[in-house]
């Protein structure tokens, strides 16, 4: 591996992005050649100052006396001690949530060169849901940085569900269609079967609580493909349509025990149908 | 006890402690002090709390992983060395490591894709609170994000506050693996060209 190849993992791992190979490739390198640490430490500062982008908030008062309280019966690392265990390899018994975290695991000291233990069996796991509601971009940054940036911001980042939309408007059979909600609301699906991307945008939707959820399908001919779930959020809710849109499904909602239709299938008289042919 | 005074370029000693602070707080910590814990706490858990939510969203899970976070730091204290690194960028790190690790691990992660968007909407309510609490760091982030390539800030954010990872953003933004990956590193790259972080 060369320097540059190593400044791109080293990049990747202080943001926190790595996958589990490349951070195994990234301790590697780091381990064969410290003369790259500094490079590690630059990242570190860089991506901590990003942290300051985002606003304080004060946790629970309870929270410090119970800290306080384990703190003061939980032992230390030895000053001198070899680090052969990952941080997180303590004893604290909260840390065994995060224990297959250590892939992760970078700091800009002796802690990067840990020869952590390896990610147990279980790799992270996927999140489909997480890309498919990825609205990420522009929201996460625009509530942490308040209103100056709430007016610089939103013209320069592009939050993943507008990428799609952006994505789907800029496709030659680029196609929208709003209906009404029963609620009194809209729903708006856009779409574009050339590039398989579907993305509904609806206001006025009722909020379910936690014991139901609303689901998208797609329906191919007579059948119902599932394409996730999503929560009403107040005003405006936007949800990208999970998996692959054929030419002529129809975009449909149906509201569903919490976690989505446990047959598969709709449960109920869908509340939203909309035709794309 | 005091470490030797260090003038950092950064403004942090205003809003909750300076750098030399944290690293001369930790320092006591390595050696059992629990009082210097409490202070490291008081100082810096609002920030650290602020950047685990917003990358974790959920606020109970937030708030376990704060636990752990300071946890650590109390086991580990003698890893820092004040020689090595800054104070203040350790407990950082190791606080959005612990906060992705969860996100990785979690099944919480539905959870938090519904709920970034209702954030959203919360901006024009809390912006007015916000703004008061803004520090230079902040003003300082968004005029180095600001002056990104689009594509780069997009890797940055998707990365950093949103947790996603780098295959992830890749089909998140419809790049090349490769290409975020050069993203990340360019971005750093520019915003530490921005700040002048390099020594």
């Amino acid at each position: 591996m060369n320097e540059r190849e190593f400044a791109e993992l080293a990049a990747g791992h202080s943001l926190g992005s790595l996958s589990v190979q490349d951070e195994q490739r990234y301790r590697a390198a780091l381990a064969a050649h410290p003369e790259w640490a500094p490079i590690v430490a630059d990242d570190a500062d860089t991506a901590a100052l990003l942290a300051e982008g985002v606003p304080p908030v004060a946790p629970p008062p309870a929270l410090r006396d119970v800290l306080l309280a384990r703190v003061a019966v939980t032992p230390q690392e030895p000053a001198d001690a070899v680090p052969v265990d990952a941080p997180s390899a303590g004893t604290a018994p909260a840390d065994a949530a995060s224990a297959d975290g250590d892939a992760a695991s970078a700091l800009p000291d002796e802690g990067d060169q840990d020869p952590a233990p390896q990610p147990s069996a279980a790799a992270p796991p996927r999140r489909p849901r997480r890309l498919l509601f990825a609205l990420a971009a522009c929201l996460v940054l625009v509530v942490g940085l308040g209103a100056g940036a709430a007016v610089v911001i939103p013209q320069l980042l592009r939050p993943a569900a507008v990428v799609a939309l952006d994505r789907i408007e800029n496709a030659p059979d680029a196609a929208q269609k709003t209906v009404s909600l029963p609620s009194g609301g809209h729903a708006t699906a856009h779409w574009s079967a050339s590039i398989g991307t579907a993305v509904l945008v609806s206001d006025g939707l009722e909020p379910l609580g936690t014991a139901r959820t609303y689901e998208l399908w797609f329906v191919r001919g007579d059948t119902p493909v599932s394409a996730g779930v999503f929560a009403a959020e107040p005003g405006t809710t936007t949800a990208q349509l999970r998996g692959s849109m054929h030419a002529g499904d129809a975009i449909a909602v149906t509201v569903e025990p919490a976690g989505g239709s446990p047959t598969g299938k709709p449960t109920t008289q869908p509340i939203v149908v909309i035709p794309t042919s | 006890m005091l470490e030797p005074m260090v003038i950092d370029d950064r403004e942090h000693a205003e809003q909750d402690g300076g750098d030399d602070l944290a690293s001369a707080l930790l320092l006591r910590v390595a050696q059992g002090d629990q009082s210097a814990f409490a202070e490291l706490y008081d100082m810096l858990s609002s920030r650290v709390f602020g950047l685990i939510l917003r990358v974790l969203v959920n606020r109970s899970q937030s708030e376990e992983v704060l636990q752990e976070v300071f946890l650590e730091i109390w086991q580990t204290a003698s890893r820092f060395t004040s020689d090595r690194g800054r104070g203040r960028t350790w407990i950082l790190t190791i606080a959005h490591r612990r906060a992705v690790d969860r996100v990785r691990a979690s099944q919480a992660s539905a959870d938090r894709d519904v709920r970034i968007g209702a954030r959203d909407l919360d901006v024009a309510h809390d912006s007015v609170a916000e703004q008061a609490e803004l520090s230079i760091d902040a003003d300082r982030v968004v005029d180095a994000l600001s002056a990104l390539p689009d594509a780069q800030r997009e890797a940055l954010v998707l990365a950093y506050y949103g947790g996603y990872s780098q295959s992830e953003i890749a089909t998140i933004t419809g790049s090349p693996l490769g290409t975020v990956k050069t993203r990340m590193r360019d971005g750093l790259t520019r915003l530490r060209t921005h700040w002048g972080v390099n020594a």
